[in-house]
């Protein structure tokens, strides 16, 4: 039985956790910080970190600590907080340092899964550091993780597409846009085109409508937490991602947001609501459709009032494992992901620096003003410690998912209500 | 008095001793660390050293209490039930052709019911994801080529045809087990008594109900016991298969159920006591099978 088994590696890992932890007091470092030399191990996420980024820090960690090495491995954001949860409670298996995404980052600083960094705080750029991301990472007045980056997506549009369908202007209100996705879904004449790329699943650009509305996934309710999917703004807003959904998308109502570039390049899409640094996988060569890249432009997603909708603040934070016999060396890690020459990499890849003061590295380029407009009305999911559950769980994939395939919204909003109220508290 | 002095040797205790120690330490040790969770609240905190609470039968209420329990306990057990039958079925009959193929033939299916056993199966299922894509997928393509609607069908949205895609994967799987086996023991059933049988005037049909069945059935049973227990625990196929599309609360089986309600929920305590309720169900299962082995064996 798998579960028998799940528990006991479960139970294995505790065990070697715990004789690991005897071991590490025994070489007599009272503080912890492990040894010298180490082999690190960083987990980063997805192919958001550019590759440049990725060798620099390997080169430059490697010549700066002699003897020890880093290499860094790639997880899928898909199914990160199940892997995270198994992988960081065993000293053996741990990671020293990951990236974790910054609404999953509470469900596991809550528990003592990342080391303690307020001591070092003010070291890795204090008051510079992104704000929100630092109080997200806060429990009772200690931080245990720091910001990597923040990007929220915006859309790409083809320019094009937009001439052959005349439209002369980039909408600048919610109903301008939502009439050009439906235009372009209309003029393409195909079903699985989409005027505006929006799979089923995909509920962190859902999020935007329902936020636009003016409703949310919960609130705050005496000591704990309830769902608030069931009020009338927040009806109205699941309600516009269902016409959204019908009248422009083409993309499957249960398909997730992972692979944007093959129906990019399949020619399916008018206009689809992306990070910034989706832009460098259509130009590249191998994997991407650079000709048909250069007809890109992109705008922040234009809100029901003045300026520009409230999407996710996406991002990442980065941490170090509780568990990790190597923390002083790992510090060091933190310390080159926050420099300002590895921020610079990340920046002009398109994801805005995790420094405030670094921010005029994104360049002036359409990315660089999209980006800054998106991020300026940008809002966090609901600040509660165990979000990461009802993301991992797939509460909002098949919610956004059963309402793509045209149920019954209020139904479907009070189910997951209930599971979200179940959840959080 | 050589029956009294083995009675008072202790190596016959030595020798079954290592095998004791790996069996507690294997399957005794993880089952009773599961009774104990199951007991406990036990979520992300205690897993990163926090002391757990003790409450008694709370997780088993919680459970039974939520609701979700009894649609993924039906659900699993129809899964099991179908996809056992099935593939019993498929591989008895491939074990049957295989006895009358030629030399040639049937080292070519052997080979290709190998290949898709020793195949891994998240290999596999990347392989069968790709046949029944939504958009890309060659199973639309021909569909809709032969002229069926099939152009953008996802058939991973609607339960029913999740789980015929699933059992499609998992009883393609499981087949080749199960021809291997049976071809095995067909081989086995004494050429001469089929054909006293014949000459006696038994009917091909007769032959197979009273000759040959009867002499495989030591090895049915426990090819049927393995598959109902393997078509129970099914989880790696349900896991990847929900990875690309569907719903997840409407398709969890208890393997991915209690996966939920553990690792992606946080909570271990809930999913001890609900893998207790799979056990539980196993060993229903299985109850008349194992008494039938059991009693084979006393006669």
């Amino acid at each position: 039985m798998r579960i028998k088994k799940t528990l006991a590696v479960a139970a294995t890992t505790a065990l070697l956790a715990a004789t690991a932890a005897c071991g590490s007091e025994n070489d007599g470092d009272s503080k912890g910080d492990g040894p010298a030399k180490a082999d690190l191990v960083v987990w980063l996420n997805g192919t958001d970190t550019p590759q440049p980024a990725r060798d620099w820090l390997k080169k430059t960690f490697e010549e700066q600590n002699p003897g020890s090495t880093l290499t860094i491995e790639q997880q899928e954001w898909e199914g990160l907080v199940e892997r995270l949860t198994t992988a960081l409670t065993s000293a053996d298996q741990t990671p020293d340092v990951v990236e974790v995404g910054n609404t999953q980052a509470p469900t596991f600083t809550t528990v003592g899964a990342f080391s303690d960094l307020s001591d070092d705080l003010d070291d890795l750029g204090g008051d510079d550091l992104l704000p929100g991301f630092v109080d997200g990472a806060t429990v009772d007045g200690k931080t245990f993780a720091v910001p990597y980056y923040a990007g929220s997506t915006y859309v790409f549009y083809r320019k094009d597409l937009f001439e052959q369908a005349g439209i002369t202007a980039v909408p600048t209100s919610m109903e301008e846009f939502v009439t050009a996705a439906t235009t372009l879904k209309q003029k393409s004449g195909k079903a699985d085109f989409s005027g505006y790329w929006l799979p089923g699943k995909d509920w962190r650009d859902g999020a935007a409508l329902l936020w636009d509305a003016g409703g949310d996934f919960a609130a705050p309710d005496g000591d704990g937490w309830k769902g608030t999917l069931s009020t009338p703004e927040s009806l109205a807003g699941l309600t516009a991602f269902q016409d959204l959904y019908d009248a422009a998308s083409g993309a499957p109502a249960d398909a997730n947001e992972s692979d944007p570039v093959t129906p990019f390049c399949a020619g399916k899409i008018g206009m689809m609501s992306r990070p910034g640094w989706v832009y460098g996988m259509l130009t590249d060569p191998k994997s991407g459709c650079p000709k048909l890249a250069e007809k890109v432009g992109v705008f922040a997603l234009p809100g029901s009032d003045d300026g520009p909708a409230p999407v996710l603040l996406g991002g990442s934070d980065i941490a170090i494992s509780a568990k990790s016999p190597n923390q002083a060396l790992s510090r060091k890690v933190l310390d080159l992901m926050l420099s300002e020459d590895y921020q610079t990499i990340l920046a002009e890849a398109g994801l805005t620096p995790a420094k405030e003061s670094l921010a005029t590295k994104l360049g002036d380029d359409q990315f660089a003003k999209a980006t800054v407009e998106a991020a300026s009305n940008a809002k966090l999911t609901p600040a509660a410690a165990a979000w990461a559950t009802v993301e991992g769980k797939f509460v909002l994939e098949d919610l956004y998912s059963e309402i793509a395939q045209g149920g019954d919204v209020k139904k479907l909003a009070a189910e997951a209500d209930d599971k979200i109220t179940a959840e959080l508290n | 008095m050589a029956r009294g002095s083995a009675r008072r040797s202790s190596l016959p205790f030595g020798l079954v001793l290592p095998a004791i120690v790996a069996l507690g330490l294997a399957l005794g040790y993880p089952l009773v660390r599961q009774v104990v969770l199951s007991l406990q609240e036990f979520g992300l905190a205690q897993q990163f050293g926090q002391a757990p609470e003790w409450i008694g039968l709370g997780n088993y209420r919680d459970l039974l209490g939520n609701g979700e329990l009894w649609p993924v306990v039906a659900r699993t057990v129809a899964f099991c039930l179908v996809n056992a039958g099935l593939t019993f079925g498929i591989g008895l009959g491939l074990a049957l052709l295989m006895t009358r193929m030629s030399k040639v033939v049937r080292i070519l299916t052997q080979c290709g019911l190998l290949l898709a056993w020793a195949m891994p199966v998240v290999a596999a299922m990347t392989v069968w994801q790709f046949l029944f894509d939504t958009e890309y997928g060659v199973v639309n393509w021909l569909l809709t080529a032969l002229g069926g609607d099939f152009e953008g069908h996802s058939w991973l949205i609607d339960p029913w045809s999740f789980f015929l895609v699933a059992t499609l994967v998992v009883v393609w799987m499981s087949v080749p087990f199960v021809a291997f086996t049976l071809y095995a023991a067909l081989t086995q059933v004494p050429e001469d008594v089929v054909e006293a049988a014949q000459i006696d005037g038994a009917s091909a049909r007769q032959r197979f109900v009273h000759v040959v069945l009867p002499s495989i059935r030591s090895v049915l049973l426990v090819v049927v016991l393995l598959q109902v227990i393997w078509d129970l625990r099914v989880f790696t196929q349900i896991y990847t298969l929900q990875k690309a599309g569907g719903i997840s609360k409407d398709t969890n089986l208890l393997g991915t159920y209690i996966y939920t309600l553990g690792i992606k929920g946080g909570d271990f305590g809930m999913a001890a006591a609900a893998a207790m309720f799979m056990l539980v169900l196993t060993i229903v299962l299985t109850a008349p099978y194992v008494r039938m082995m059991l009693k084979q064996e006393e006669d």
